[in-house]
């Protein structure tokens, strides 16, 4: 896991090209809750990185990748 | 973790600091319990719950739970585990295969967790990835509430903040947190100051 400098805003003023999300954001553009997003990282599914002090993010080309359509 | 108040009150700062983290948090305190307590249910109901599967898989399934998973096989939803999760099975040669299954709205797509021919052992180790996804919740829990604490009140030691409000969200049961919840209200509606 790479460490990444952190962004943070609320979800409804998101940036469309932010490169990071927290783990409730990511939650709400996936439309599912916050155990469904940590399950989808426990199952590797979803590749985090780490901002200071081990908070987890999710990389924007992770959400993307799992959205895109096989 | 244990509640690192037990053991000395909190200070006036340490109080606030942990009102704000409590507010802040709202959202972890509100679903983290849910979660761990359908965990708990899971491990406790393996038994049940794989009976009832073994059942499901002794008749006709309805066509409407009937489902295409990611592997392209045709499953049948057997046992609801959690929201959007299943306990599947399927008719093969000399009785039936097992599957916990997810279905993702945001895809239009069910996945499959883990499969087998012994519906003890698939749910077994579906519980068993369940709690090591808890566990990436409290850590990560724990470094959220550190970050929070370290912005809020910059060059203040709050670890027992931080230690406390963990606790307080990795043990305390859903029904406690609506009594607290309701008997907050109740305080409020009545006027007096918490």
């Amino acid at each position: 896991m790479e460490n990444i400098p952190q962004t943070e805003a609320a979800p409804s003023t998101l940036p469309a090209e932010r490169l990071a999300y927290s783990i409730q954001e990511a939650a709400e553009m996936l439309g599912v809750n916050y155990f469904s997003v940590y399950r989808l990282i426990q199952r590797g599914k979803l590749k985090p990185c780490r901002a200071l002090r081990g908070k987890l993010l999710v990389p924007r080309t992770e959400l993307l990748k799992l959205l895109a359509t096989e | 973790m244990s509640n690192q108040f037990e053991h000395r009150r909190p200070t006036e700062l340490e109080d606030k600091a942990h009102a704000e983290a409590v507010r802040h948090f709202a959202e972890h305190l509100k679903q983290f319990p849910v979660s761990r307590e359908a965990v708990e249910r899971l491990e406790r109901d393996v038994a049940k719950v794989t009976l009832a599967a073994n059942m499901a898989a002794a008749r006709p399934t309805p066509h409407q739970n009937v489902i295409q998973a990611d592997d392209g096989a045709q499953w049948h939803k057997g046992v609801d585990l959690m929201e959007n999760i299943h306990l599947c099975h399927r008719p093969i040669t000399g009785g039936a295969e097992y599957a916990v299954v997810e279905h993702f709205p945001a895809r239009g797509t069910y996945e499959i967790w883990n499969r087998g021919w012994n519906a003890v052992e698939v749910l077994k180790g579906f519980t068993q990835e369940q709690r090591q996804a808890l566990q990436v919740w409290t850590e990560d829990m724990n470094a959220q509430v550190q970050e929070f604490l370290a912005e809020k009140f910059p060059g203040q030691d709050l670890s027992r903040v931080a230690d406390a409000f963990i606790h307080k969200c990795t043990t305390q049961s859903v029904s406690q947190k609506q009594s607290h919840d309701h008997s907050h209200e109740q305080k409020h509606s009545r006027g007096v100051r918490i």
